[in-house]
């Protein structure tokens, strides 16, 4: 019987949700929807972990928000990021 | 009277009023993360300043504030020097790319005196002339290498045991040396051999046109002739005298030494190491088995796991540490290659551990057949019938044929860290490296999941480790930080 998890999607953004899931990949299988405002994950974890499933999700919980942290800071370090490589290579000519 | 300059306050930055720059962050203690900036610089904070510093809340009188300015985690508004200072350390570290093709191997013959169980090249037994490369497959190799565009040029002779076909070696590095009269580049030799097959001329030939020897040592006696097994059971005793004759005749650092860690070596990592000490080494190079040859078809491989080889790790690193702290310098060279990613703009161009993979930019191999493969690990791969990574063939394809080949720039091109799920947002990815032939073998697919890839767990372990050891003894983080500045 996989665990269901409801996450506020106005809180939890789907693309850290994905990676979260894909992080905890050797554990865990992760079923994900969207629907009315929530992101339902359906989890079960694989069976020769199944002894430590309660630590397995409580760490997944807390990969959820650093997940949440990592998407907030790519976006507001974007616009940075394009300028740090464009400027690197501006003088060496290979760029079109 | 009023003052000629603006009062300090003038000069403080406006809480709140900074921009983040790109940085990423792992968990490493219940209460701590480590954080790394566009360029791999890293530091440490706790939980509740990396969230005051994410919310712009992260105060200017703040300690942390500066060492995370400095560092270019954040920036003021109109600082261009973070700008500057990010730009000139991402060309440095990868200033190598450019130059392309550096190493350059040529396996001269697949024949071995050796019956390693844990060979990763399937050597052939000693009498099958068949597995020796010819002339004729030598200058087509040698027209390659002279096409790189690169300023240095190393040619490094791989077997089986190259010193059974030394004839076809001294004709390879007289023809390059004749070519390089007009070329003009920084050449290099390097023959990889056990040293048991040495002989004073040969010697005298390697210290008359400069080249270097490679050589294996697994540890004491005993587990040196269980690993490396040969007729007469006295590869230790080759290795010794061979290693006596060439530090006499070619130099004393002309002779370096490459140990394997089979299933005997576990828990006798402090023996090994002071067997390198004895014989005079300044250091150690712990290497784990990799899935090729016969460390498949003997089970060597299969044999312990990435847990137990970290553990042989630590316990190693440790002691080179108390050995340090002793007065004796001594390196582990792997441990050096990554802090030198993690404590310096510079980037090694160690071919495991880059983004793009080094897979044919950084070395390409040359088999004793003619065959082009793109990495020494993708021959290993070849001989157990996996030929995935071949690029042609020295008799039938041109230079852009092989460079431009599918193969592999899709390897390439596939592989980028950046591209790579969990790679993409990891804390350590300017440390690591794409490693595709690896994932090939293991996972059949060039990027593996990397939850469930041993070349992540492993290197994340090392990483950890090395950081754990900066963060709580300062002694230790000196002696890193010379291995990360060497000359």
């Amino acid at each position: 019987m996989p665990h269901t998890l409801q996450l506020d999607s106005s809180v939890y953004l789907i693309e850290a949700v994905e990676k979260a899931a894909y992080r905890f990949i050797d554990r865990i299988a992760v079923v994900i929807s969207k629907a009315d405002g929530h992101i339902s994950l359906a989890i079960t974890v694989d069976d020769k972990h199944a002894a430590n499933a309660e630590k397995i999700l409580a760490d997944f919980k807390k990969e959820l928000l650093d997940q949440n942290l990592r998407v907030k800071i790519k976006a507001e370090t974007e616009p940075m990021r394009n300028l740090i490589l464009a400027y690197t290579f501006s003088k060496t000519g290979l760029q079109s | 009277m009023s003052s000629k300059f603006f009062p300090l306050v003038h000069y403080t930055p406006e809480q709140g009023k900074y921009e983040l720059l790109p940085f990423r962050f792992e968990p490493f203690s219940e209460d701590e993360v480590v954080i790394t900036n566009a360029v791999g610089e890293f530091h440490f904070l706790t939980r509740n300043k990396l969230n005051a510093l994410v919310d712009h809340k992260l105060h200017p009188n703040d300690p942390e504030y500066q060492h995370l300015r400095a560092r270019h985690f954040l920036r003021e508004q109109n600082d261009q020097a973070p700008i500057d200072l990010l730009a000139l350390k991402t060309r440095t570290k990868l200033h190598r790319l450019a130059n392309f093709t550096n190493l350059h191997l040529f396996v001269v013959s697949l024949r071995c005196d050796h019956s390693c169980p844990y060979c990763q090249v399937s050597r052939q037994s000693e009498d099958k002339a068949a597995f020796d490369m010819t002339r004729e497959t030598a200058d087509k190799g040698l027209d390659m290498v002279f096409r790189s565009p690169n300023p240095a040029l190393k040619i490094e002779f791989q077997g089986g045991e190259s010193l059974l076909n030394f004839e076809l070696i001294k004709y390879i590095v007289e023809a390059a040396e004749k070519r390089n009269e007009t070329a003009k580049r920084e050449l290099a030799f390097v023959i990889a051999t056990t040293l048991s097959l040495v002989t004073i001329d040969i010697l005298e030939y390697c210290r008359d046109h400069n080249i270097n020897l490679s050589s294996s040592l697994d540890g004491p006696e005993d587990l040196h002739n269980k690993n490396r097994p040969r007729p007469g059971r006295d590869s230790y005793a080759k290795f010794v005298e061979g290693l006596r004759k060439a530090r006499d005749i070619v130099g004393y650092d002309s002779v370096s030494a490459l140990m394997t860690t089979s299933p005997a070596s576990l828990g006798r990592v402090k023996e090994i190491i002071d067997e390198y000490l004895k014989h005079g080494f300044g250091g150690i190079f712990l290497r784990h088995l990799s899935p090729y040859g016969f460390a498949i078809k003997t089970k060597s491989y299969q044999s312990y796991d990435v847990d137990v080889w970290l553990k042989f790790y630590r316990e190693g690193l440790d002691y080179i540490l108390e050995l340090n702290k002793m007065g004796i310098p001594f390196t582990e060279h792997y441990s050096s290659i990554l802090l030198t990613k993690m404590l310096t703009a510079d980037n090694p161009g160690f071919v495991d551990l880059m983004n793009p993979s080094g897979a044919g930019i950084a070395a390409v191999v040359f088999n004793y057949d003619g065959d082009i493969y793109a990495s020494d690990e993708s021959r290993m791969l070849h001989e157990m019938g996996d030929s995935s990574f071949r690029l042609g063939n020295l008799h039938k394809n041109t230079y852009e044929e092989i460079f431009t080949s599918d193969v592999l720039l899709s390897l390439l091109d596939d592989s980028f860290t950046s591209s790579i799920p969990m790679c993409s947002e990891c804390t350590f990815e300017q440390w690591c490296g794409a490693d595709p032939v690896f994932h090939h073998a293991m996972y059949g697919d060039i990027l593996g999941r990397k939850p469930e890839s041993e070349f992540c767990r492993r290197t994340m372990g090392i990483i950890k480790h090395l950081l754990e050891i900066m963060r709580t003894d300062k002694e230790a983080k000196k002696i890193f930080m010379r291995w990360a500045n060497k000359c």
